[in-house]
C-alpha cells in the first residue's frame, strides 16, 4: 500500500524541519475556525486530513486486521514557494492560541533552495545579523555629579534640536548679513529623522499616517520632526499643503515623481524642509533603487508616471552625472536653484570607505548643506539578499571617520553630518541615535525602527516576514493592495508617531542630562562615550571601558 | 502659665578673646544652655545649624537669634522649639525640620524648607531659590507650612510632596513674577497659597491653578493672624484678606495627569482640524486616485475584500482514467452511475463511447485509464476490464432519426467501425467498404482466439450490426476511379484502411520467411500454414508474442522471439507467449536464413524449421486520389492528418493506422473523434477536441479513504473504491466543514454533463479559508485570486 501523501523528492524537496520557520499547531485546541489559513500571506498553512492505522494484533483470539482512524490538522506546505515566513499573523487572529510558527534553530535547508527559477533571493527587511550593535554596546560614561552642576531631566529644559544646512562660520555669517548677501538656508529640526521611505515603498496610508504624526509632533507638540520621502514623488496635494515643510524631499536616479514636484512648486505654500540628493543606500550600496511589479499599482504608477504592474529598478547611478565634482556642483546647484537657495540640499550617500571623498568635496561647495550616511544595517523595502547581507560598511567608523575629518579641517560645525543605518534595530533608537550623534552626527535618519514602532511591522532579523519587496505585507505598511493597507489605520500610525518622538524627546533628555549638557545636542562630545572593546574603542577614538 | 520666672540664658558666638566659635562648639554650648534654660538668646556669628534637635513637647524652648545666622537655621527643628531670626537668614532655613516655628524677620536665601516635614517657617520678607523644595508630610503629624511675605526665588516647589506654601506678595523682590520661573516642577503633593503676578510658567504636568476653595480662604484667614503676629505684620492683616487676590497652586495627581497624557489633542480631532484643512478639506489622494478607498478593513474579510475566493470547478480538470484514455471514456461517470443504481444508463454512456467494450476495454486493451488511476495511491487501481466485460450482452444505444446526411467510411477495422458507429447512432448513414469478407481488421483477423474470444467479439460485431443507419459492404475493393464516385454520392469519405502490408527485410533466404500478418491471417482461418517444432520469430513485438502463441498452438514445441534490440513486448501478449514456454533472444542481427533455421551476424545458429518475421505492417493504399498528402516515415507512406482527422482533400478524412500506428484503442479514439468532427460539421458547430487538463493528485483529499485488502471483481466493488476525481461526488463535506456556513448545495437544470445541483459559496459569509478545497476528496473547490 502506497502512503497517502505521494511523496515526490526532487532536488528541492523540503520537509517541515527544513524550513525557517516550523508551524506549531495544538489540535487539542483547535476549533478550525479557518482564520489562519484565510490570514496567511503567503498561503503556507492549509487544512490537512490525516488517516492513521490502528492494527488489531490479538494472538489469542485470532481477530486480525485494521483500523483507521481520521484526524485533521493545520499543516504548512513544504515547497519553497510557500514556505512559512514567520510573520505570526495566524497567531494573531487565533482565537483559542492553537497556532504559530517558530524560529528552526537547527540549520535549515531551504537557504540553500531560495535561488529558484534562475533568479537569486530578493526580499525586503535589513542585514540578518543578531545580537547588540556597535552602537548598542557604546555607553555614556561622562557623568556629571560633584564635579560640575548637575541637570535634571525632568527639570530642566533641554534643547534636543539640530540644524539641518550649512552652518557659517560667524565672522562670515556676519560679513554676509552686512553686505546684504545670501546666507545659507538652515532648518532648526529634530534630530531623529524619519529616514527615506517612499510613496510607493509604503502604502499609501502608512505613509500619509507617518506624515500625519509628523504634524502633529511640529503643530501641537511643538517637536520639529521631519520626515524624508524617499524616492517616489509626493502626492500633490501633500505638495501644496502646509505639511511640507516637514518634508525632505528625495531626487534619486529613477527620478520618479519628479514632474509633479516641478509642476507644483508655483503652487507650494511653503517651502520643503530639504532636498535629498539619493546616491546611495546602505542596504544596498550600489545598487540602484527597486520597486517590484506587484507594488506598482494604478495610484504608484499614476503619481510616478510610468506603467501599471512594472518593476521599476532605478539605476545605481544618475545618468547624467560622471564625477564626484560633477555630482555635488551639477545636482546641488539644480536642486538648490529650484527652490530659490530657500532650501537645505545635501547628498545621501552609503557609508563607504569613499565617504571622505565626498565630504571633502562638499565641504567645498558653497551650496552643500550637510552629508547623510547610510550604513549597511539599514532596512529597504526590496534588494538581492545579497546586496543586503554583505555589501555595504557599518555606520558608526564611517561616520566618525568623516567627522574626524572635518575636525581637522576645523569644519565640523559647518557642515552637518547625518547618520542612517540599524539606528534603533534592537529597540534602542535614542540611545543609537545619541551615541552616533557624540561620535559626530548632528542627526540620524530611522526607517525601519520606524515602521516597527508605529505600525508594528513584523520583520525582524532572523529572516521573519520580510516580504516587503512582494507587496504581501500582512500589516498593510508596504503593500500597495487595498486589501492589505486598509488593514492599516493612519490615525493610529500617526499616534504612534507621536509618542514614539515624545519619548525620544524624554530619553534624549536623561541621556544629556548627567552629561550636563542642555542647551545644545552634545555632537561630537565622543569623550563621554565607551565601549568595552579595546579594538572598536581605538578605532573611534572613544574611551575603553570594562 | 502660672510659672512665675521662665530661665534665660545668652550663649555668645565668639570667645573672650573675640574670636568666632566653631559651629561645633557653639552647638555644644548652646545644647548645654537649652539643658537648664527656657529661652535662649543667641548672639551667633554666623555658625550653622543653630536650633538642631532642641526643645520638645515637653520642655518647650524659644531661642531668639540675635547675631548673623550661617545656613541652615532651624535644621531638623522639633516641634515645642520657637526659633526666631531678627535679622536675615542664610541658606536652608527650616533644612528637615520636622516641627519647629522658624521665623526669620528679614530675607532668607536659596533653599528654604528643603526636604521640611512639619513645623513652620515664616519670612517677614523674601526668599531665593529652590524654597519648599523636597518637602514630605506624614498624615500623622501637621502639615509643614511656609509663610514668605514677598516672593520667592526660580524652581520653587520642586517636589514638592506635602507642604504648603503662602506667598504674600508685600514687597516683592521681583514684582513682575512673585513665584519665580518655572515652579512646581515633579510637584506631587501639598499646595500654594499665592498673590501677586507670576510668569504662569508653572509646570502644568504637576500643579493646577485655582481660586482657593472655601475651605481654603477658611484655613488661610484663620492661619494668618498667626504668621502676621509672629513677624509683627499685623497690620497688613485686612489688605492680605482680599480673596479675589489669591490663587492655589495645587498638584495634579496621577489619576488627572494620566487623563492629559491622552494629548493635548485627540489624533481624531487633530485629523479633523488641521490635517484635512491642510489639503483643502479632503483626502490628500483624492485627485491621483479619485476612486481609492482608504477607510479600515479587517485581517480576516468576506466578499470582495478577500484575497481569494473558491470556486466550485466540476469537471473542469479531467480524472486520470478519462485523460489517458485514447476514447477519454469517462470511468468515473460510468461509476457514478453505477454507485447511483443507474446501471442501464451507465451501459449506455459506455456503448456511446465504444462498440467493443467487452472485446477492446474489457479483453485486450492495455488499460491506459487505469495505469494512471488516483486509486493507485491508497489500495489498488480500478479494475477497467471488469467494467467493459459487463457490457458485453447490452443491446446497442437508441440511434437518432436519419438526418440525411451520409458519410462513406473505406476499411472496416476499429478505426473505421468507431466512426461508423459514432455518425450511425447520430443520425448520419454510415457505409462500410471492407475488401475482407468479415469486419474488425486486425481484430477479426490476426488477433488468437486465445486472447480474444471469438463469442465475445461475436456478440459486439452483432450488436454493431443491430445499429440503424448503418450499412456494411464487404469484399469491396476500390480503386482511385471508384474513390472518386464515393467523394460524388457521399458527403465525406473515411480513409480507414489501416496497414495490412507486412515489413520484410531483404537478407539471404528471405524468401524463406512468413509475414506475422499472413501467418496470423491463416492461423485464424480453416487453413493455417504448416508450422515446424522449432519456430523462430523475428521481431519480438506484441505481434510476435501473438506469433508465437499461435504457433504454439499449431504444433511448434520451441518458439525463440529474436531481436536486434531489447524486446518492445509488453502485457498480456508477452505474459502470454512466455506462459507457453516463448524466450527472447537479444540483440540478434539476422545475417540469413537457412534450412537450419536463423544465423546470426556472428554465426551462430537458432535452429528453426519456420521462420516468421514481425517487425510490424505498412499501409497499402492504391485507390487513394493524388489529392490526399502523404507523408513518407521509414520507407512507408502515412495519410497526412490534422488533429480532426482531416487530410488535404476536404472531403477526405483518416483515421487509424493509417495515420500513425497505434492500439486497438486509439483507432477507436480516432474514429470518434473524426466522426464527431464530422457531425459538428454537419450542424454547422465549431468542434474542439478534448482538451481538458488532467487533475493532480495533490487537488485530491485521499485520506478520506481508507485501503481494502480486496481489489475486487464486481462492477458495484469498483465503483465503490472509486475517487471521482475532479468529478463532485456529492459527499456534502464542503458543506460541513466551512467554518463560516458559506457553503451550500441547491439543484439546478441539468447541464450537458447531466449534473442537477450544484455547491456554492456565499461571498458574504466566505473568509476564503480554503478548507473546502483542502477538504473536498474529489479536488473540485479551488481557490484563486481575485
Amino acid at each position: 500500500m502506497v502512503s497517502v501523501r505521494s511523496v515526490y523528492t526532487s532536488p528541492s524537496s523540503l520537509t517541515y524541519h527544513d524550513l525557517p520557520w516550523i508551524i506549531h499547531h495544538r489540535e487539542d485546541r483547535c476549533t478550525l475556525c479557518g482564520r489562519c489559513t484565510s490570514v496567511c500571506p503567503v498561503g503556507a498553512i492549509y487544512l490537512t486530513y490525516h488517516r492513521q492505522r490502528m492494527p488489531k494484533l490479538d494472538i489469542l483470539q485470532k481477530k486480525r486486521g485494521n483500523e483507521y482512524r481520521h484526524f485533521v490538522g493545520i499543516r504548512q506546505h513544504t515547497v519553497i514557494e510557500k514556505r512559512c515566513i514567520g510573520c505570526g499573523m495566524c497567531a494573531a487572529v487565533c482565537p483559542n492560541e492553537a497556532i504559530g510558527p517558530e524560529a528552526n534553530t537547527n540549520e535549515h535547508r531551504s537557504a540553500f533552495l531560495l535561488n529558484q527559477k534562475g533568479d537569486a533571493y530578493k526580499r525586503g527587511g535589513r542585514r540578518n545579523a543578531v545580537g547588540k550593535t556597535v552602537l548598542d554596546r557604546i555607553s555614556f560614561g561622562r557623568i556629571s555629579m560633584l564635579t560640575d552642576p548637575a541637570l535634571d531631566a525632568g527639570r530642566h529644559e533641554f534643547n534636543t534640536n539640530t540644524t539641518l544646512g550649512r552652518v557659517l562660520p560667524p565672522e562670515e555669517f556676519l560679513r554676509r548679513k552686512a553686505n546684504g548677501e545670501w546666507i545659507p538656508p538652515t532648518r532648526e529640526i529634530f534630530p531623529f529623522v524619519i529616514g527615506s521611505m517612499s510613496f510607493g515603498a509604503l502604502s499609501p496610508n502608512m505613509w500619509l499616517g507617518l506624515l500625519q504624526g509628523v504634524a502633529y509632533c511640529n503643530e501641537v507638540l511643538g517637536i520639529p520632526v521631519v520626515m524624508a520621502t524617499g524616492e517616489g514623488g509626493c502626492p500633490p496635494w501633500v505638495l501644496k499643503s502646509p505639511f511640507l515643510k516637514y518634508i525632505i524631499l528625495q531626487i534619486a536616479s529613477g527620478y520618479f515623481g519628479w514632474d509633479e514636484i516641478i509642476r507644483a512648486i508655483p503652487e507650494m505654500q511653503c517651502d520643503p524642509a530639504g532636498i535629498e540628493i539619493k546616491y546611495g543606500q546602505g542596504a544596498k550600496p550600489g545598487d540602484g533603487g527597486l520597486l517590484m511589479w506587484f507594488k506598482v499599482s494604478k495610484l504608484i504608477a499614476r503619481l510616478r508616471g510610468v506603467p501599471e504592474g512594472v518593476d521599476l529598478p532605478s539605476p545605481p547611478v544618475h545618468q547624467t552625472l560622471y564625477s564626484i565634482e560633477e555630482s555635488v556642483m551639477k545636482m546641488i546647484q539644480t536642486m538648490s536653484m529650484a527652490f530659490g537657495f530657500r532650501v537645505p540640499v545635501y547628498p545621501k550617500i552609503s557609508a563607504s570607505t569613499s565617504a571622505k571623498a565626498v565630504l571633502n568635496n562638499l565641504v567645498r561647495n558653497p551650496y552643500a548643506s550637510g552629508l547623510m550616511i547610510d550604513g549597511i544595517d539599514g532596512g529597504t523595502g526590496a534588494a538581492y539578499n545579497v546586496s543586503m547581507e554583505a555589501t555595504g560598511h557599518p555606520i558608526a567608523s564611517s561616520l566618525r571617520e568623516c567627522y574626524l575629518d572635518l575636525v581637522r579641517q576645523g569644519r565640523q560645525n559647518e557642515i552637518p553630518l547625518f547618520a542612517a543605518g540599524g539606528i534603533g534595530k534592537n529597540g534602542n533608537v535614542t540611545q543609537n541615535g545619541m551615541a552616533l550623534i557624540m561620535l559626530g552626527a548632528s542627526g540620524v535618519h530611522i526607517g525601519k525602527y520606524i515602521m516597527q514602532a508605529t505600525a508594528g511591522c513584523l520583520g525582524n532579523e532572523m529572516g521573519r516576514c520580510n516580504v516587503c519587496n512582494v507587496g504581501l505585507c500582512p500589516k498593510g505598511i508596504t503593500s500597495q493592495n487595498e486589501k492589505l493597507f486598509r488593514r492599516l489605520d493612519p490615525d493610529e500610525v500617526a499616534q504612534r508617531v507621536v509618542d514614539v518622538f515624545m519619548s525620544i524627546r524624554t530619553e534624549m533628555k536623561k541621556i544629556m542630562a548627567p552629561l550636563g549638557r542642555s542647551q545644545s545636542l552634545p555632537i561630537g562630545m565622543s569623550d563621554a562615550l565607551g565601549i568595552d572593546d579595546a579594538d572598536i574603542a581605538k578605532r573611534l577614538q572613544i574611551n575603553y571601558i570594562c | 502659665m502660672s510659672e512665675a520666672k521662665q530661665a534665660i540664658l545668652t550663649v555668645r558666638g565668639k570667645d573672650a578673646n573675640n574670636h568666632r566659635l566653631s559651629s561645633k562648639v557653639f552647638e555644644e554650648e548652646v545644647r548645654g544652655a537649652a539643658a537648664v534654660a527656657d529661652e535662649l538668646i543667641l548672639e551667633s556669628f554666623g555658625q550653622h545649624n543653630i536650633g538642631l534637635r532642641l526643645g520638645s513637647l515637653e520642655k518647650p524652648i524659644t531661642i531668639r537669634v540675635t547675631g548673623p545666622a550661617g545656613q541652615r537655621l532651624g535644621c531638623m527643628g522639633m516641634k515645642g522649639a520657637t526659633i526666631i531670626c531678627e535679622g536675615s537668614a542664610s541658606d536652608d532655613v527650616g533644612y528637615l525640620n520636622i516641627g519647629a516655628d522658624i521665623i526669620v524677620k528679614g530675607d532668607a536665601t536659596n533653599g528654604v524648607c528643603n526636604a521640611m516635614a512639619g513645623g513652620r517657617v515664616m519670612i517677614g520678607g523674601s526668599i531665593g531659590a529652590r524654597g519648599l523644595t523636597m518637602t514630605k508630610w506624614n498624615p500623622d503629624y501637621e502639615r509643614p507650612e511656609m509663610w514668605v511675605l514677598g516672593s520667592v526665588g526660580d524652581t520653587f516647589a520642586e517636589f514638592n510632596c506635602g507642604g504648603v506654601g503662602v506667598v504674600c506678595g508685600i514687597n516683592p523682590k521681583n514684582p513682575e513674577n512673585v513665584l519665580g520661573y518655572r515652579p512646581c516642577v515633579g510637584m506631587v503633593g501639598g499646595k500654594i497659597f499665592f498673590r501677586g503676578t507670576t510668569d504662569d510658567s508653572y509646570s502644568r504636568t504637576n500643579a493646577k491653578l485655582a481660586p482657593p476653595s472655601d475651605e481654603e480662604w477658611q484655613w488661610l484667614l484663620t492661619s494668618l493672624p498667626q504668621y502676621l503676629q509672629a513677624i509683627e505684620r499685623l497690620e497688613l492683616l485686612d489688605s492680605l484678606s482680599v480673596r479675589e487676590e489669591w490663587n492655589v497652586l495645587a498638584a495634579i495627581t496621577p489619576q488627572e495627569r494620566a487623563l492629559m497624557f491622552a494629548g493635548p489633542m485627540p489624533m481624531a480631532e487633530f485629523r479633523r482640524r488641521i490635517w484635512d484643512h491642510g489639503f483643502g478639506g479632503g483626502d490628500p489622494l483624492r485627485d491621483l486616485a479619485p476612486m481609492l478607498d482608504r477607510s479600515l478593513v479587517g485581517v480576516v474579510e468576506t466578499g470582495d475584500l478577500r484575497r481569494k475566493k473558491p470556486f466550485w470547478a466540476n469537471r473542469d480538470s479531467a480524472a486520470p482514467c478519462t485523460f489517458f484514455c485514447p476514447i477519454h471514456i469517462p470511468t468515473i461517470d460510468r461509476l457514478r452511475l453505477l454507485r447511483e443504481g443507474r446501471t442501464r444508463e451507465a451501459y449506455d454512456m459506455l456503448l456511446r463511447y465504444t462498440p467493443f467494450p467487452a472485446s477492446v476495454c474489457g479483453t485486450i486493451c492495455p488499460n491506459l485509464c487505469i495505469q494512471n488511476c488516483s486509486r493507485e495511491k491508497i489500495d489498488y487501481s480500478i479494475d477497467a476490464s471488469v467494467l467493459g466485460r459487463a457490457v458485453r450482452d447490452v443491446d446497442p444505444p437508441e440511434a437518432l432519426p436519419p438526418t440525411g446526411k451520409k458519410v462513406a467510411i473505406i476499411g472496416g477495422g476499429p478505426a473505421g467501425m468507431a466512426a461508423a458507429w459514432q455518425l450511425a447512432l447520430n443520425g448520419v448513414e454510415a457505409h462500410i467498404f471492407e475488401r475482407d469478407t468479415v469486419l474488425g481488421g486486425k481484430l477479426a483477423q490476426t488477433i488468437p482466439w486465445e486472447r480474444l474470444s471469438k463469442a465475445v467479439w461475436e456478440t459486439e460485431v452483432e450488436r454493431f450490426l443491430k445499429t440503424k443507419n448503418l450499412h456494411v459492404h464487404l469484399g469491396v475493393s476500390l480503386s482511385k476511379d471508384k474513390v472518386e464516385k464515393l467523394k460524388e454520392e457521399f458527403d465525406y469519405v473515411v480513409v480507414a484502411v489501416g496497414t495490412h502490408q507486412p515489413r520484410t527485410l531483404s537478407f539471404p533466404g528471405h524468401e524463406r520467411v512468413i509475414p506475422a500478418l499472413e501467418y496470423l491471417k491463416a492461423a485464424k482461418s480453416d487453413n493455417p500454414l504448416p508450422t515446424g517444432k522449432q519456430v523462430v520469430v523475428i521481431g519480438a513485438g506484441n505481434v510476435g508474442c501473438d506469433v508465437a502463441a499461435e504457433a504454439y498452438r499449431l504444433g511448434a514445441d520451441q518458439v525463440v522471439l529474436v531481436d536486434i534490440q531489447k524486446p518492445q513486448a509488453f502485457g498480456k501478449e508477452r505474459e502470454a507467449a512466455e506462459a507457453l514456454g516463448a524466450t527472447f533472444q537479444w540483440p540478434v542481427m539476422t545475417r540469413e536464413v537457412t534450412e537450419q533455421g536463423v544465423i546470426g551476424a556472428d554465426g551462430t545458429v537458432i535452429p528453426a524449421q519456420t521462420v516468421i518475421i514481425s517487425i510490424g505492417d505498412i499501409p497499402s493504399m492504391p485507390f487513394l486520389p493524388d489529392t490526399v498528402d502523404v507523408v513518407t516515415v521509414a520507407g512507408a507512406s502515412w495519410i497526412k492528418t490534422d488533429i480532426a482527422g482531416r487530410t488535404s482533400d476536404e472531403q477526405i478524412l483518416a483515421v487509424g493506422d493509417v495515420e500513425r500506428p497505434g492500439l486497438a484503442t486509439n483507432a477507436l479514439g480516432a474514429g470518434k473523434r473524426t466522426a464527431e468532427y464530422i457531425l459538428a460539421t454537419f450542424k454547422g458547430e465549431h468542434w474542439v477536441p478534448f482538451n481538458k487538463k488532467m487533475i493532480s493528485y495533490e487537488a485530491l483529499t485521499l485520506a478520506h479513504y481508507d485501503p481494502v485488502t480486496d481489489r475486487g471483481v464486481t462492477e458495484d466493488q469498483q465503483a465503490a473504491r472509486c475517487l471521482s476525481c475532479g468529478s463532485c461526488r456529492d459527499c456534502h463535506l464542503c458543506e460541513t466543514i466551512c467554518p463560516t456556513n458559506a457553503i451550500f448545495r441547491r439543484e439546478i437544470i441539468p447541464g450537458p454533463d447531466g449534473v442537477d445541483y450544484e455547491y456554492v459559496s456565499d461571498d458574504n459569509k466566505c473568509i476564503a479559508c480554503g478548507f473546502c478545497a483542502d477538504t473536498c476528496p474529489c479536488g473540485i473547490w479551488v481557490l484563486r485570486p481575485f
